[in-house]
């Protein structure tokens, strides 16, 4: 049984997604996926505690499925995906939660020539949100 | 699943290659992948009952490695293999005791006289 503690996504680095697939369809301790990914065991023991799929046998031992384990980072660096649409007016990317966001209480500033900079604040999180805009109109600060 | 005895013994194969034939990390991490394949064609079976097996690794390997690789690497992959079994044989006498020398050294004859199509 896996157990899932924490399912928020993890950073996954380029060299693991790299090595990943070529883990074999057998199970492994922490230790040997950790030195056949080439990441140390503390952080994929913290993968373990963000919901990577393992299980747990009689005598207590981590036990982790190559196959299944590779099918999680895939899943990982998909959910990491940026979303591929253009943002529109009024909108901008959040680095807190990873996601596009309508800016509240967005300022426009002027930076040089076309370029401006609206600063506002993620209406999910709070955290302060940036974007540079071309030709900035009154159209780009969010209604209301 | 794959026998987990036969990935201790390709570790413990690496870890000797890069200790005693002081072989560099990048000549055991291809090594390693070499011998993924042999791990694969073994499944579940102990690698000391392979001379049973009903198709040859040359064989095996014209089936499911990966489009791209030309006979050098093919050659290359039989040689690891050729060299891992003769290190088995030898660290590991009785588990390997039913797989003759000749047979270890046909591993790489076979595909030579033998056209590996991939």
């Amino acid at each position: 049984m896996s157990e899932n503690q924490d399912n928020s996504n993890c950073r996954i680095s380029r060299n693991v997604l790299i090595k990943a697939p070529g883990l074999l369809p057998m199970l492994y301790t922490p230790r040997e996926i950790a030195e056949d990914l080439d990441v140390p065991e503390t952080t994929l023991r913290d993968w373990l505690n963000h919901g990577a799929p393992h299980r747990r046998d009689g005598s207590n031992h981590i036990w982790i499925d190559g196959k299944e384990f590779a099918a999680w980072i895939d899943n990982q660096r998909n959910a990491r995906k940026k979303p591929a649409h253009k943002l529109e007016a009024g909108e901008g990317f959040c680095m807190r939660c990873n996601a596009i966001v309508k800016i509240q209480n967005g300022e426009i500033r002027p930076v040089k020539g076309h370029l401006s900079h609206l600063k506002g604040k993620c209406p999910n999180c709070g955290g302060i949100v940036n974007r540079g805009i071309w030709n900035a109109g009154s159209s780009e600060l969010p209604q209301g | 699943m794959l026998d987990r005895q036969n990935y201790l013994k390709v570790k413990l194969f690496l870890t000797y290659s890069r200790k005693v034939h002081e072989r560099s990390l990048l000549q055991i991490s291809t090594d390693f992948e070499h011998l993924k394949i042999l791990l694969v064609w073994a499944g579940s079976q102990p690698l000391g009952s392979m001379h049973a097996f009903n198709n040859n690794l040359s064989d095996f390997l014209s089936q499911k490695v990966e489009k791209g690789l030309d006979q050098a690497d093919v050659q290359s992959i039989l040689k690891t293999n050729r060299r891992f079994l003769l290190w088995g044989k030898a660290m590991f006498p009785v588990e390997f005791q039913n797989i003759q020398l000749n047979w270890i050294m046909k591993i790489t004859a076979i595909s030579e006289r033998k056209e590996v199509i991939i």
